[in-house]
């Protein structure tokens, strides 16, 4: 077989960012494929959780990843890329919000899909008004809050390894942070159950 | 009752699956950083807030920039595919290339004030790499939007 097994193969978490590094660093593009195929969603769902409409969050995550070109000879610690990823996501999405054009309410998104839906099942059209509410009590949270939530969710699958470790946020653990960002969700949920009679 | 357990835990579980990255998007970062030079500037799409969420139908202007360029674009369609009118700033001749995935790359450079034509350009996941001339150095890098 001409091809060697790839470096990174049978690695996980952070040690197999690492080994992607390496091996991009000596020029083995197929590496850089590899992060960005499984860190994507990471790197959209901190610019998501920063405030980002989903065009922005596009560019925004684009952004990142070339950012990250110039970098891959740079990053002292490969392991950390995770750490970098979020970083760099948060400060770009703080510029495209100070650009004032990256902001869509989530409601106004919401609104937009379940129009463009054909009818559904009422136990399926329950369901889905039950998440709108949480939806939209979810964009009212602070974004710490949101972007917390959302790599919590992340962290909690087992692809994720890294992100958990990243956040120092063993898994199958929420902590006291989270635990009150969900209190706060709680609160923004029953007063908005509050409002219909 | 640990939090996992949690029925709103569970709510933002589902949304978070829920709200993926587009099904493409992984395929059109893989091909903006396919490019020869590492050592690049990314510029950043200026989108005005009347064209937010409007891409892609082939006409208008599109502005990109970055700490030391700002590359405008304007783009009209001619049958299959599109003639592009750009401008740099600031000017320069600097050389331009325009990738288009599975379509290979068209190349020119921009005349003194700046300003470069590419006609019959296909449409597609397109990406517009400008290597700084004169006083500046570097490459700039857009990214890859479907045009």
């Amino acid at each position: 077989m001409a091809d060697t097994n790839p470096p990174w193969e049978g690695l996980d978490g952070s040690d197999r960012h690492a080994a992607c590094m390496v091996a991009a660093r000596h020029g083995n593009r197929k590496a850089l494929d590899v992060l960005v195929a499984e860190l994507t969603p990471l790197v959209w769902h901190v610019a998501r959780g920063n405030g980002l409409d989903k065009a922005s969050a596009e560019d925004v995550v684009q952004t990142v990843w070339l950012a990250l070109l110039r970098h891959v000879d740079r990053l002292t610690e490969p392991k950390a890329l995770v750490g970098w990823l979020i970083t760099t996501t948060r400060r770009e999405s703080y510029r495209a919000r100070q650009n004032g054009t990256a902001q869509v309410e989530l409601s106004t998104e919401l609104a937009e899909q379940v129009l463009s839906r054909d009818p559904m099942p009422e136990a399926e059209a329950l369901r889905e008004e039950r998440d709108q509410d949480l939806w939209i009590a979810f964009s009212r949270l602070p974004r710490r809050c949101q972007e917390l939530l959302r790599l919590t969710v992340l962290a909690g699958r087992a692809e994720y390894q890294a992100v958990s470790e990243a956040l120092r946020m063993p898994r199958g653990s929420i902590g006291p942070t989270r635990g009150r960002c969900l209190n706060t969700l709680r609160t923004l949920l029953s007063d908005d159950e509050g409002d219909v009679p | 009752m640990s939090d996992r357990d949690d029925d709103v835990y569970q709510g933002v579980a589902r949304l978070v699956e829920f709200d993926a990255p587009p099904g493409d998007l992984v395929e059109r970062i893989q091909f903006a950083i396919a490019i020869e030079d590492i050592d690049v500037e990314a510029a950043r799409w200026a989108r005005m807030p009347a064209l937010a969420g409007v891409r892609g139908d082939g006409n208008g202007t599109i502005t990109f920039s970055v700490d030391d360029l700002t590359v405008m674009v304007n783009l009209t369609r001619t049958g299959e595919a599109h003639r592009i009118d750009g401008w740099l700033v600031p000017a320069g001749e600097h050389a331009v290339e325009v990738r288009v995935a599975e379509h290979g790359s068209t190349a020119t450079t921009a005349d003194e004030s700046g300003r470069f034509v590419l006609t019959d350009v296909p449409r597609g996941t397109t990406q517009i790499l400008v290597r700084l001339a004169g006083r500046l150095s570097g490459t700039v890098v857009t990214p890859a939007v479907v045009l």
